[in-house]
């Protein structure tokens, strides 16, 4: 192939500096490291990520800070693969067991939502089942969250604490009381 | 990588790992050392640390959204590794002004290759900087094209979008670098930042 990309091509950075190859150790370690985190997936066929038919859109006046908020202090798990960087603001999908939540920047061009840190209210809180709510609290509570209600048993049937995140959006985490007993009577 | 007819495609691969995840290594050694090269290109060494692994990882979890009526994996690889990529906007900024700084190619190569070799350094840290500020979409696709020899299809196939919108892509960053070469002529139109919608690998 020879056309106007030439130079282009010539210049790509292992023809600029041949003599600096990769090293067949980062290769084999990173092998090592995937296989592990394979078999720890365990068998069965794979699961086809679906989109739940209802699922909100947060927003954040910092969504990247919102990004790592969320996945470091209450365990969310981003869908890597589905980010997406605009010059002008980011969006992520964040999945907690069946549940997906969207986050995206706050503002007029942002389909007109607002974060609570700027409207001065929270005008929807997100509820969340999570599968043990007391190592749940745990981490969040050492991580830094804004616990707005204690961790407690409900009268109907959940055990639930509140928290607010880094912009003041409340979060509702519980657990069914039922499964709080199946989990403390196996350990 | 050569394979022989008896040998199956990662079509077949992907579709026995569903059963046998550790079947799935069978990808991981076609298509790794493709996909550290490829990563290293974009942000070197350092910022490429770690992200072979996020690459098939997050191939592995999402292989029930392969194609399997393609027995090539290697462009939808190439489409999460780019998607891994965006993350690291950054450090490939950083990676491309370092490369504009290259030292020149030393005497002791032969002669045909140092002419080839200073005559890319030359024009290096202006392409460098035209592609720094290519819109991401552009970038991708110019790269997959003139880095890693894809086509057009196999490109459209990585980043999930129309082949037209990779010709069109290519169309409009090619003419961009071709106003580093021919800067007399180029007007007032300035490599524009602003970003297109990314592929969307599986949506």
């Amino acid at each position: 192939m020879s056309d106007d990309l030439d130079p282009l091509r010539r210049a790509r950075p292992d023809r600029l500096q041949p003599d600096d190859p990769i090293d067949p150790a980062v290769l084999s370690d990173e092998r090592e490291r995937f296989m592990s985190t394979i078999d720890q997936t365990g068998t069965g066929p794979g699961t086809e990520r679906r989109t739940p038919s209802i699922y909100p859109r947060l927003a954040y006046r910092d969504e990247v800070a919102a990004l790592e908020y969320l996945t470091r202090v209450f365990g969310f798990r981003e869908w890597r693969e589905s980010r997406m960087e605009h010059s002008t603001g980011m969006l992520a999908w964040l999945e907690v067991g069946d549940g997906v939540v969207m986050i995206g920047r706050a503002g007029r061009e942002h389909h007109d939502i607002s974060s609570p840190a700027d409207a001065g209210a929270i005008t929807c809180m997100v509820n969340v089942y999570v599968d043990n709510v007391d190592a749940h609290y745990a981490r969040a509570a050492a991580e830094g969250a804004r616990i707005v209600m204690p961790l407690e048993d409900m009268f109907w049937g959940d055990r639930r604490y509140e928290a607010l995140d880094l912009e003041g959006h409340r979060w509702h985490f519980g657990e069914r009381l039922s499964h709080v007993r199946e989990r403390l009577d196996e350990s | 990588m050569e394979r022989s007819d008896a040998e199956p495609s990662d079509a077949a691969v992907i579709a026995a790992s569903f059963a046998d995840p550790a079947a799935f290594a069978t990808i991981f050694d076609r298509h790794a050392a493709t996909l550290l090269r490829f990563l290293v290109r974009r942000v070197g060494p350092d910022a490429a640390d770690g992200l072979v692994g996020e690459s098939f990882r997050i191939a592995f979890e999402r292989r029930s959204s392969f194609d399997c009526s393609r027995a090539n994996a290697r462009p939808w690889l190439y489409g999460i590794a780019t998607n891994v990529l965006a993350k690291h906007g950054r450090a490939e900024a950083r990676r491309f002004a370092a490369l504009a700084r290259l030292p020149r190619p030393s005497a002791d190569a032969p002669d045909d290759q140092v002419i080839d070799q200073v005559a890319a350094h030359e024009l290096w840290p202006r392409v460098a900087a035209t592609i720094a500020a290519l819109p991401p979409g552009e970038r991708d696709a110019l790269l997959l094209y003139a880095w890693e020899d894809l086509g057009y299809e196999d490109i459209a196939a990585a980043l999930g979008i129309p082949v037209g919108t990779v010709r069109s892509r290519l169309n409009r960053a090619r003419r961009r670098l071709r106003q580093v070469r021919e800067p007399e002529e180029a007007g007032g139109e300035q490599p524009s930042t602003h970003s297109e919608d990314r592929g969307r690998i599986g949506q």
